[in-house]
């Protein structure tokens, strides 16, 4: 019972953690810069769509397991959308056409779902390819981002997106030692070596 | 595994349809690489939207600048137009945009009769005014009958001409603008057809020469 009502809970979160994040006055909020864009509303995002798989039924989720072995299948989709997600043009077309707003607003839920429901099932080798996809983009992009010397989104200002491109760096870098941070814990677990 | 592998390759292959939509077929990966992109293949009209400045005896429209049939103060007769947005108080871009300009007069001087002039219209009507404008002339030396200094008093002229062409402006935090600055050549059927980086200014005059009517080299 206390597992149901964990679950209910989560997506429950989940509903309200969307509801809040596609909101008008949140979205103009989040989109009024690129940092804000990218950092707070595609994070919202993912982890209003984790929070809300957790709602998903039972019988759902065995079938999506036959589909998604190894959490394979949910690791190659989440790295290709974020990889996508990440292009500049994106956040400028995200602001004036609705179809790409809403294209993106959904794929990032989806992520976030796909990420939860593949992240434990991953062995270490499917987690290494895949933070070995992400994070490498990731950092690049960051100094690209950085390093540019005109804009990359006509919609932002050049200060801001020297700023994102700073974070970006430094969250790759941050969640590739809390991973190795993670890994190292686990092998503790399991002994010493011999 | 055989449906994994099915539903990876799938993504895979969604995941590389929407990204060659979105960089058009893998060419540009900005909003303003695809600008320039969609204008070689698309010209853009310029919108009929009433123009105001030093040299413009009455009102004048943006497309009576290359359109000779038109009563106008202006006295081109099926030019090219080298145009770029900038508003007078702008520290940084405009000053290199108004040396920029200053070097194109120079050069369309040097060779009359090629067809090709200038025009830089202020998207900030509510402190350019015709003082300021005139001021920004004079500095620069702006001979008007090559090169028109210009603002939109209309906003919502100045809102259709600026959507027409994609011209961004954002307030920089520090009560001016950042923008997405530009040479853009329009021809003498009032269409945007070219934007070239300010930096670029001999390419963008070599191809205003280059597509500029025959009849206008005198």
């Amino acid at each position: 019972m206390g597992v149901m009502r964990g679950s209910l809970g989560r997506s429950c979160a989940g509903v309200i953690l969307l509801l809040v994040m596609v909101s008008p006055p949140i979205r103009r909020a989040t989109e009024a810069s690129m940092t804000a864009h990218m950092l707070v509303q595609y994070t919202g995002l993912l982890l209003a769509g984790g929070l809300l798989s957790h709602g998903l039924p039972a019988r759902w989720l065995q079938a999506l397991q036959r589909w998604n072995e190894v959490g394979i299948a949910g690791l190659v989709g989440s790295s290709l959308t974020l990889a996508v997600l990440m292009v500049p043009r994106v956040l400028d077309l995200a602001l004036t056409d609705m179809r790409v707003e809403c294209l993106k607003l959904f794929a990032l839920v989806l992520t976030g779902a796909a990420l939860r429901l593949s992240w434990r099932r991953a062995g270490t080798v499917v987690q290494v390819f895949f933070l070995g996809n992400v994070l490498p983009m990731m950092a690049v992009v960051g100094s690209l981002y950085r390093d540019a010397a005109t804009r990359v989104c006509n919609a932002y200002r050049l200060d801001d997106q020297q700023d994102l491109g700073l974070a970006l760096v430094w969250i790759a870098v941050g969640v590739l030692t809390l991973w190795l941070l993670h890994l190292g814990l686990q092998r503790r677990d399991v002994g010493p070596y011999q | 595994m055989l449906r994994t592998v099915t539903l990876s390759l799938v993504l895979a292959l969604l995941a590389w349809a929407s990204a060659a939509w979105l960089t058009e077929d893998f060419q540009v990966w900005t909003a303003e690489g695809a600008r320039r992109l969609s204008v070689i293949e698309r010209p853009v009209p310029a919108p009929a939207v009433v123009l105001a400045g030093p040299g413009l005896t009455q009102i004048t429209q943006i497309t009576q600048i290359t359109q000779p049939s038109l009563p106008t103060s202006l006295t081109a007769t099926g030019e090219i137009t080298i145009v770029a947005f900038f508003y007078t108080r702008c520290p940084t871009v405009c000053t290199a945009l108004g040396s920029t300009f200053e070097e194109l007069q120079q050069a369309i001087a040097a060779n009359p009769g090629s067809g090709v002039r200038l025009l830089t219209i202020s998207f900030d009507p509510s402190h350019d005014d015709a003082a300021s404008l005139q001021q920004y002339a004079s500095q620069r030396r702006a001979d008007p009958g090559r090169w028109q200094v210009a603002t939109v008093p209309d906003a919502a002229h100045l809102q259709r001409l600026l959507d027409a062409f994609q011209v961004v402006v954002i307030p920089d935090g520090l009560g001016g603008y950042e923008h997405n600055a530009a040479l853009l050549i329009v021809d003498e059927r009032a269409r945007l057809v070219r934007i070239f980086d300010v930096s670029d200014h001999d390419t963008a005059l070599a191809y205003a020469r280059a597509i500029a009517p025959r009849g206008a080299a005198r």
